[in-house]
């Protein structure tokens, strides 16, 4: 029997396996998350702290924006979970960003909350967790790369490759 | 440069790590899979695999064992291909075989080997592959085939007098 040899090269393996390993997709599976997010706490802060009864059409226009941005969220979501690898490296740059957009968001959500007079205590609250939630994150990340970093160096003997 | 360094590079997030791993593996993937299945479905399921890989990579938690990690994807892989015949074949492998504690040890020639493997069931099969042409140590073979390392040894007797059996016939008729 001869000897068989796999059809794809080790380059067309590679190329295939690209759309996995691209970074334009990584970015873009963290930025649907985000956004995903900010903007449902946002919008559902918004909703939240209006003043009075609204009209049906207003709250049926909320919903719809919250629903919106919450599958934006999903997508994000199960992008990074099923479809795209973030290495440790992306996960310190993801968690930073989601420290960033949490602070961010809770910021304007607070201040809006504010000067509407209602719904401070609930903004900075869930504002609170999703700070808390990023910055547990950020630490995970940097203690995972540093552990990663710190193998690499005993593999390869100290030198830096 | 050692998988572990590899492993870990490509955690790293380094992609010509990445690079490096899928050239040094990519041949021990595809026959592990092309033993267990046709020539049609060896090059998709392989790519199936390594997609599974790079997306399970950050995950695993010890570099040092990415072989025996690598080919359990794999064999999940092959597995949901063949999933009828190994479930029939665990049945009766359960049923009719006498555990023994051969020491693994008559290496076989090579192409001989390849030749008659295809005559044999499913799970003999496996280890024999994982054994004798991945040169999986038995433990790591157990791993992956995730039985005890007993069975993965009378599995290995087992398809060895299979194989014994198929070559002689072969010989008698020449």
């Amino acid at each position: 029997m001869n000897e068989e040899e796999p059809r794809l090269s080790a380059a067309e393996l590679i190329e295939r396996l690209e759309p996995s390993l691209a970074p334009r997709r990584r970015v873009r599976a963290v930025a649907a998350l985000l956004a995903g997010l900010a903007g449902t706490v946002f919008l559902a802060a918004l909703w939240g702290s209006e003043p009075g009864p609204l009209p049906g059409r207003t709250n049926l226009a909320f919903a719809l924006f919250t629903a919106f941005c919450l599958a934006w969220a999903g997508y994000g979501g199960w992008l990074l979970g099923r479809r795209v690898p973030l290495f440790a490296t992306d996960r310190v740059i993801a968690a930073w960003i989601a420290l960033a957009a949490s602070v961010t968001t809770t910021a304007i959500v607070a201040v809006v909350a504010a000067q509407r007079g209602s719904g401070l205590g609930v903004a900075l609250s869930t504002g609170g967790l999703f700070v808390a939630v990023s910055a547990a994150l950020a630490v995970r990340a940097h203690a995972r790369r540093a552990a990663l970093l710190r193998r690499k160096r005993e593999l390869t003997g100290g030198a830096e490759s | 440069m050692t998988d572990e360094l590899l492993v870990v590079r490509a955690q790293l997030g380094e992609q010509p790590a990445m690079t490096e791993l899928v050239a040094r593996w990519r041949v021990p993937v595809w026959t592990y899979v092309r033993r267990m299945l046709d020539a049609e479905r060896a090059d998709d399921v392989s790519q199936e695999i390594w997609l599974a890989v790079v997306r399970g990579l950050p995950r695993l938690r010890e570099p040092d064992r990415f072989a025996p990690w690598l080919f359990m994807i794999a064999r999940r892989s092959v597995i949901d291909r063949l999933r009828g015949q190994y479930a029939r074949e665990r049945r009766e492998f359960a049923a009719g075989d006498v555990v023994t504690d051969d020491p693994v040890e008559a290496m076989m020639d090579r192409a001989e080997l390849i030749s008659a493997l295809s005559a044999l069931p499913l799970l003999e099969r496996e280890v024999l592959v994982l054994f004798y042409l991945e040169d999986m140590p038995v433990e790591d073979c157990a791993q992956i085939c995730q039985v005890p390392a007993g069975t993965v040894k009378s599995r290995l007797a087992r398809a060895r007098r299979l194989l014994r059996a198929h070559l002689e016939e072969k010989g008698f008729r020449r």
